[in-house]
């Protein structure tokens, strides 16, 4: 051992560890959970999120069928503690139908969304991952996809399939949104597969599907996290413009899109019943934004979080 | 120049070794794609044109070059990581591809590749460390899981025996065995490289790439690492094909050391022999180019006029031709630009390519190099 320690570079005899680390042990999603709670307005907006979402999910399951419920008596009928919003011209329960409204406005969103990252990953992978022409012949599809007016696809899908059915819209929605997670995963994917942790997995022996599925997948999803976000956003705009058109959801069924509508031959003779809707409306859509905003500088593994 | 060479391995000593690693005629061309759709070839970037070598159990091969001649290209074809033109690669007697050149297929030739169940196994036997231990390491995967995944790939699916093997490789590393939950970026830069090389380790292999290992580290660091390299080579008995740059590291770390320009091999030598008589004339330049730690030592540099040519259009001939001193030294010999120089034994275990190499001398290296301190360029 003498002999060969002669031959060292010196400095180098240190044997172990070079640095002495106590930080205690942090994973990725505690590290994120650090950076997202520094976002105040993320946090704001996440919790003006949780209450919506609730309140859309808890008050029409607590009020029955309140929602679409007229009565004759209480046409326009000032707010009370039952009906913190008074009642419409029908004699509907503004409350408890803008909650209803609010309910199928998110469902909407969420499951479009869902919808989107699933083609968009599934697409955005494969053209990244494969290149070539594979990559050739999909980007060409989204780019088709994109050159068509969203909106018009949209309405022209309801109205092929059926208006006033909440599972069209949802893949309607779908099948135009997912171009831009598309476009994100394959950009992600093209930097990732040089990546040298994904070619030490290769190295390793690690099959195709592994790699994707453990290694490139989940670092490519940070920015459809943060487009799925701000897509839910999109999504319940889309659906309440269809609604309001009278492609969407009709009445008795509750959007806040079809409430705006209605809303619309009150407007000067009660143009709150437009507020209620439209304020409802611009927060899930200002929540979403914001929660986005913040997932995406907490998604972020680069960015450090100071210890203390 | 120090002439004790503290990289010699005693037991990487005797020449006769048997061949662990075979490299023939391997090309690796990038296409340039172009045209109206982007599908046909405008051109091809040469970035390893013919390279041929072989690697003896239990030895270092350095491989040295400036930035783009090829020699990362050359360590990722030869792990399978990029697919290569044509060429032959062996491993442990094990061909893992052999592909031939547009002329050989025309008559006939048709190309053998390990197909990827037996390519798995052959993996074993054959990893990499890569440069940037910040680049290499996932940062969604904890120690553990980094280390233990090629295990685990291959077969060990046992949770307890996995993490007992990362335990073990870890202290062999020389990292705390506590350490196996942590994310790497809770680790320095040296800690991740030892990270990388447990992950290398732990297919217990016999051949080990190591893509300029050190060079992404601290100076204080990079010692640490090469001896435990050194150590590992030791007593593993590993077989590395050391990648850098560094001139200082190679001779440090190395047995034989080729030296690559525009993706070719121009000398390859044992590292004493090389370090001491360059026989061709860019290795001259480079190894001037070390630099001295006395400041008060007289510098004798050899400097290269010019930029390195673009290997999409690599000079015709000589690949050296354009910058070489020797050539204009020598009256510019039609030959340099119009023949490539075979790759020839100059003497026992020292091969070289160029025409002329038993002009360089140390006179004709004094005449060229130019004597002063500090030099610009």
């Amino acid at each position: 051992m003498e002999g060969t320690q002669v031959t060292r570079i010196p400095g180098g005899a240190i044997p172990a560890v070079d640095e002495v680390d106590l930080t205690p042990v942090r994973t990725y999603w505690q590290l994120v959970r650090q950076r997202f709670v520094r976002h105040r307005l993320a946090v704001i907006a996440f919790f003006l999120m949780a209450i919506l979402v609730t309140a859309a999910i808890a008050i029409p399951l607590l009020s029955g069928d309140a929602w679409k419920e007229t009565s004759l008596e209480r046409i326009n009928q000032p707010a009370s503690l039952t009906a913190p919003l008074g009642y419409d011209s029908l004699g509907i329960n503004t409350f408890a139908r803008l909650m209803k409204g609010l309910q199928t406005s998110l469902f909407i969103g969420f499951a479009a969304v869902l919808v989107i990252v699933f083609i968009g990953v599934t697409v955005g992978s494969t053209a990244g991952y494969f290149g070539g022409w594979v990559d050739n012949a999909l980007m060409r599809v989204v780019d088709i996809v994109l050159s068509i007016p969203t909106f018009f696809l949209i309405l022209m899908l309801v109205a092929f399939w059926g208006t006033g059915n909440v599972w069209v819209i949802i893949i309607a929605i779908g099948l135009t949104g997912w171009t831009t997670a598309a476009r994100l995963v394959r950009a992600e994917f093209l930097s990732l597969r040089e990546a040298d942790f994904v070619q030490a997995a290769k190295a390793l022996g690690a099959g195709d599907r592994r790699v994707v599925m453990r290694h490139m997948i989940p670092s490519a999803m940070a920015p459809v996290v943060v487009a799925a976000t701000l897509g839910i956003a999109d999504s319940v705009v889309v659906e309440a413009a269809l609604s309001f058109l009278g492609f969407g959801i009709t009445p008795p069924e509750a959007s806040l899109g079809n409430m705006l509508t209605k809303a619309q031959d009150y407007f000067y003779r009660n143009p709150l019943l437009a507020w209620y809707p439209g304020i409802t409306l611009v927060l899930v859509v200002l929540a979403a934004s914001f929660l986005g905003d913040g997932l995406r500088d907490a998604l972020d593994p680069r960015q450090r979080v100071e210890t203390n | 120049m120090e002439t004790t060479n503290p990289g010699a391995q005693p037991a990487a000593a005797p020449a006769a070794g048997e061949t662990l690693l075979r490299v023939e005629n391997l090309v690796k061309h990038f296409e340039i794609r172009g045209g109206l759709l982007g599908i046909s070839t405008i051109g091809a970037v040469r970035a390893v044109d013919g390279v041929s070598f072989s690697v003896r159990k239990g030895e270092t091969l350095g491989l040295v070059g400036e930035s783009g001649c090829g020699k990362t290209t050359l360590g990722k074809v030869i792990l399978r990581l990029i697919p290569a033109t044509s060429g032959k690669v062996t491993v442990k007697n094990r061909v893992l591809f052999d592909i031939p050149t547009e002329e050989e297929r025309k008559a006939g030739r048709r190309a053998t590749v390990l197909d990827a169940g037996e390519m798995k196994k052959a993996r074993r036997d054959l990893q990499v460390v890569f440069q940037d231990p910040y680049a290499s390491l996932n940062p969604r995967m904890s120690v553990g899981e980094i280390v233990g995944e090629g295990p685990l790939v291959h077969g060990l699916t046992d949770k307890g025996k996995r993490e007992d093997l990362v335990r073990e490789l870890l202290a062999r590393v020389g990292l705390n065995q506590s350490h196996i939950h942590r994310y790497p970026h809770e680790f320095s830069g040296g800690q991740r490289q030892r990270i990388g090389i447990a992950r290398a380790l732990a297919l217990n292999p016999d051949f080990v790439v190591c893509d300029e290992p050190v060079s992404a580290l601290d100076v204080s660091i990079q010692s640490q690492v090469l001896n435990l390299l050194d150590d590992l080579q030791q007593e593993l008995g590993l077989t590395y094909l050391f990648i850098a740059h560094n001139l200082a590291v190679v001779e440090h770390i190395s047995d034989r050391v080729g030296v690559m320009y525009l993706g070719m091999m121009v000398e390859l030598a044992e590292v004493d022999d090389i370090y001491v008589r360059p026989a061709h004339p860019y290795t001259v330049a480079l190894l001037s180019a070390v630099p001295d730690p006395n400041p008060r030592n007289r510098r004798r540099r050899v400097i290269l006029k010019g930029d390195i040519p673009s290997p999409a259009n690599p000079p015709s001939g000589c690949r050296f031709h354009t910058r070489c001193w020797l050539r204009e030294r020598l009256g510019n010999p039609e030959q340099c630009t119009t023949v490539v120089p075979e790759f020839r034994e100059i003497q026992p275990g020292h091969a070289v390519a160029c025409h002329f190499a038993e002009e360089v001398t140390p006179d004709t290296i004094g005449a060229a190099a130019r004597t002063g301190g500090p030099v610009a360029s």
